[in-house]
């Protein structure tokens, strides 16, 4: 019997360590599950600490949004202030060589304009000319100031010296690195038939004609004075200085303007006219160079004065009370554009009218000039090429100037240009304006 | 006659005084300054009216303030209304955005149909300014759509990419600005206005 229940207890120790042995290898399972849970949740851990760490360091306080709209409202300000200045204009520079003369290069003009406009309401511009001469000196010019005011969608008024709206070349086109060619068309220039500019008012704009369009100038100036030249005891009409006179020596206003028309697309008319008085305020002398009477050529001639060479006789001579001349100016302009192709003409007469009274006594005289020129970019190139003929009439056959001109462009950009150009000269004999020129010219709006 | 001249002069001084005097408290300004013009009638003026003078210039030249002196200075050098000069200022200021580089090829992108505008209008609107009615373009630069070899002879990704990204054709001096400058097109208008171009213009 005791043997028995020995056998049962030994049995039963070792169903019991049957049963006890899978418990203890599933116990290892899931401890290592645990294990394995417990790193997972480890890594999780440092990287919830790392994103956290950079979000600490990426979060933006209350304070730096603050700054941040402080810095975009600054912005707009610097953006859209109620006063703009902005600086642009023109130069060029390059190299011309003239029948019977030595070539050289030359700084044609450095031209700043400035720009300071309130809102839509009032601008001011204004264009300086720099120019360097033949001897190395630098001269300045006011090529022209003018405070314009926007009265409504239609006109502008705008004061001060203004190019003259008489035409095109002169108010639009003689930038260099708008011009065609290296050379304005002979009459054009600050010695020719067209007036270059003008002080006094004027208002301009344009309007809608139907599904035309039309723009105008009108304007009241100064006016014009002229030179005349003596050769033996008779005095003539040398030429008009129309380049915005802040005198108006003989009280009476000139006043003028332009209406243009734009019929069909591409294609701008336009008619200039002025009118009014103008008198001789200079005299050149034999050897050419310019005198004005100042306040020293009204004083009574002392012995010492009458001992004087004849150009100081000449200087003594009273123009204050020289009668006003009158003066009359006609112009016409087209251009037509089509793609690539433009083709322009301008034509401008004026006309001085003859005094038989005055120390000056001389009779009228008539300056005319009118060019065509035809211009083309070459498609898919930056390759354009300019074609202009002008002739020039003036009294006086040393003007008088026939030409052909022709030029190859290259466009850098739209206002950074290299020109080559060659004039054919017709002119009096021997004369400069007889001279065939080459020239070559980089011309750079900004 | 210097007397009589002098007293119609006083005249006529006294006349503008007296408008002038009238006229100064109406003197106001627009609140919203530069006011929003018309994008696709700017995109017109500036084709019809600045080539008239010279030589076209790239959108991309100036920021947007300096586009603002620079339309005012041209409103009275070209005798535009101020209606023209804010159409013309604001396809300027939506023109001058940069161009991106395209240096990589474009993934191939499946026609997906227009939204809201037909591709005749957004070509109306957006780009016939520059490349005119017939394709031929309407100022230098601009290229000629009818030609066999011309662009649309490139694939729609080709075309899809330079008209989304902007692009400056072979000897033009100035780029076309992203989407034409008209940065409210989505994709899907970009594709109808390519289907136009290929329907209507390519032979």
């Amino acid at each position: 019997m005791k043997s028995a229940n020995g056998n049962i207890g030994r049995l039963l120790i070792a169903i019991a360590m049957a049963m006890a042995l899978p418990l203890s290898a599933m116990a290892d399972d899931k401890y290592d599950l645990l294990k394995q849970q417990v790193e997972t949740l480890k890594i999780q851990l440092e990287q919830v600490q790392k994103s956290l760490e950079q979000y600490e360091s990426n979060r933006v306080s209350k304070e730096e949004v603050e700054e941040l709209k402080q810095e975009v409202a600054e912005a707009a300000e610097w953006k859209e202030p109620n006063t703009l200045i902005h600086m642009a204009g023109y130069a060029d520079v390059g190299y011309a060589n003239q029948e019977n003369s030595d070539g050289s290069f030359n700084v044609g003009t450095f031209s700043p304009i400035f720009h300071y406009q309130y809102r839509d309401l009032v601008m001011l511009e204004s264009e300086l000319e720099f120019k360097i001469g033949d001897d190395g000196e630098t001269d300045v010019a006011l090529e022209y100031l003018t405070i314009d005011y926007f009265l409504n969608d239609y006109v502008a008024l705008l004061g001060g010296k203004f190019l003259s709206p008489i035409g095109q070349f002169r108010q639009n086109l003689h930038p260099s690195w708008i011009n065609k060619l290296a050379s304005a068309p002979p009459g054009f220039g600050h010695d020719g038939a067209a007036p270059v500019s003008d002080i006094g008012f004027q208002a301009r704009g344009g309007f809608p004609m139907g599904n035309m369009f039309a723009n105008y100038a009108a304007y009241v100036s100064n006016g014009p004075e002229l030179i005349s030249t003596e050769e033996d005891g008779e005095f003539e009409l040398e030429g008009i200085e129309a380049e915005g006179f802040g005198r108006d020596s003989d009280g009476k206003k000139v006043f003028g303007g332009r209406f243009g028309f734009l019929p069909v697309l591409g294609l701008e008319i336009g008619v200039s006219l002025a009118s009014g008085k103008a008198t001789v305020t200079s005299i050149e002398l034999a050897h050419g160079d310019v005198k004005e009477p100042d306040e020293h050529d009204e004083e009574e001639p002392d012995e010492h004065d009458e001992a004087e060479s004849e150009d100081e006789t000449e200087l003594a001579l009273d123009l204050s009370d020289e009668p006003a001349r009158d003066y009359d100016v006609l112009g016409f302009d087209f251009v037509w554009s089509l793609n690539s192709f433009a083709l322009r003409g301008e034509y401008i007469k004026t006309k001085v009218g003859a005094d038989y009274t005055g120390v000056t006594a001389s009779p009228g005289e008539t300056w005319e000039t009118w060019y065509t020129q035809a211009s083309y970019v070459f498609p898919q190139t930056k390759w354009e090429t300019a074609l202009r003929y002008t002739n020039f009439d003036s009294p006086h056959a040393s003007q008088d100037q026939k030409q052909w001109a022709v030029g190859l462009n290259y466009l850098f950009t739209g206002s950074f240009i290299g020109k080559v150009t060659y004039e054919f000269n017709d002119g009096l004999d021997g004369s400069q304006t007889d001279a065939n020129r080459w020239m070559f010219q980089l011309a750079y709006g900004f | 006659m210097k007397t009589k001249n002098i007293f119609s002069e006083k005249i006529l001084l006294t006349i503008s005084v007296v408008l002038i005097a009238f006229w100064l408290p109406s003197i106001t300004y627009s609140q919203s300054f530069p006011e929003k013009g018309d994008f696709a009638a700017g995109a017109k003026s500036w084709a019809d009216n600045c080539s008239r003078c010279h030589n076209m210039r790239d959108p991309q030249d100036l920021r947007d303030d300096q586009w603002i002196t620079t339309t005012f200075h041209m409103r009275l050098r070209a005798g535009l209304t101020g209606q023209q000069t804010r159409d013309i200022l604001t396809f300027l200021q939506a023109s001058n955005n940069r161009m991106k580089e395209v240096d990589e090829v474009p993934q191939q992108v499946d026609f997906v149909p227009t939204t809201n505008l037909s591709g005749e209008d957004i070509y109306d609107q957006t780009c016939i300014a520059c490349h005119g009615a017939n394709g031929k373009g309407m100022v230098p630069g601009a290229p000629d759509f009818t030609k066999s070899n011309g662009p649309l002879a490139q694939s729609d990704e080709v075309l899809l990419q330079h008209v989304t990204e902007g692009f400056m054709s072979k000897g033009s001096p100035m780029a076309m600005p992203p989407k034409g400058g008209n940065s409210s097109l989505t994709e899907n208008d970009i594709q109808a206005v390519l289907q136009h171009m290929k329907k209507t213009f390519s032979n």
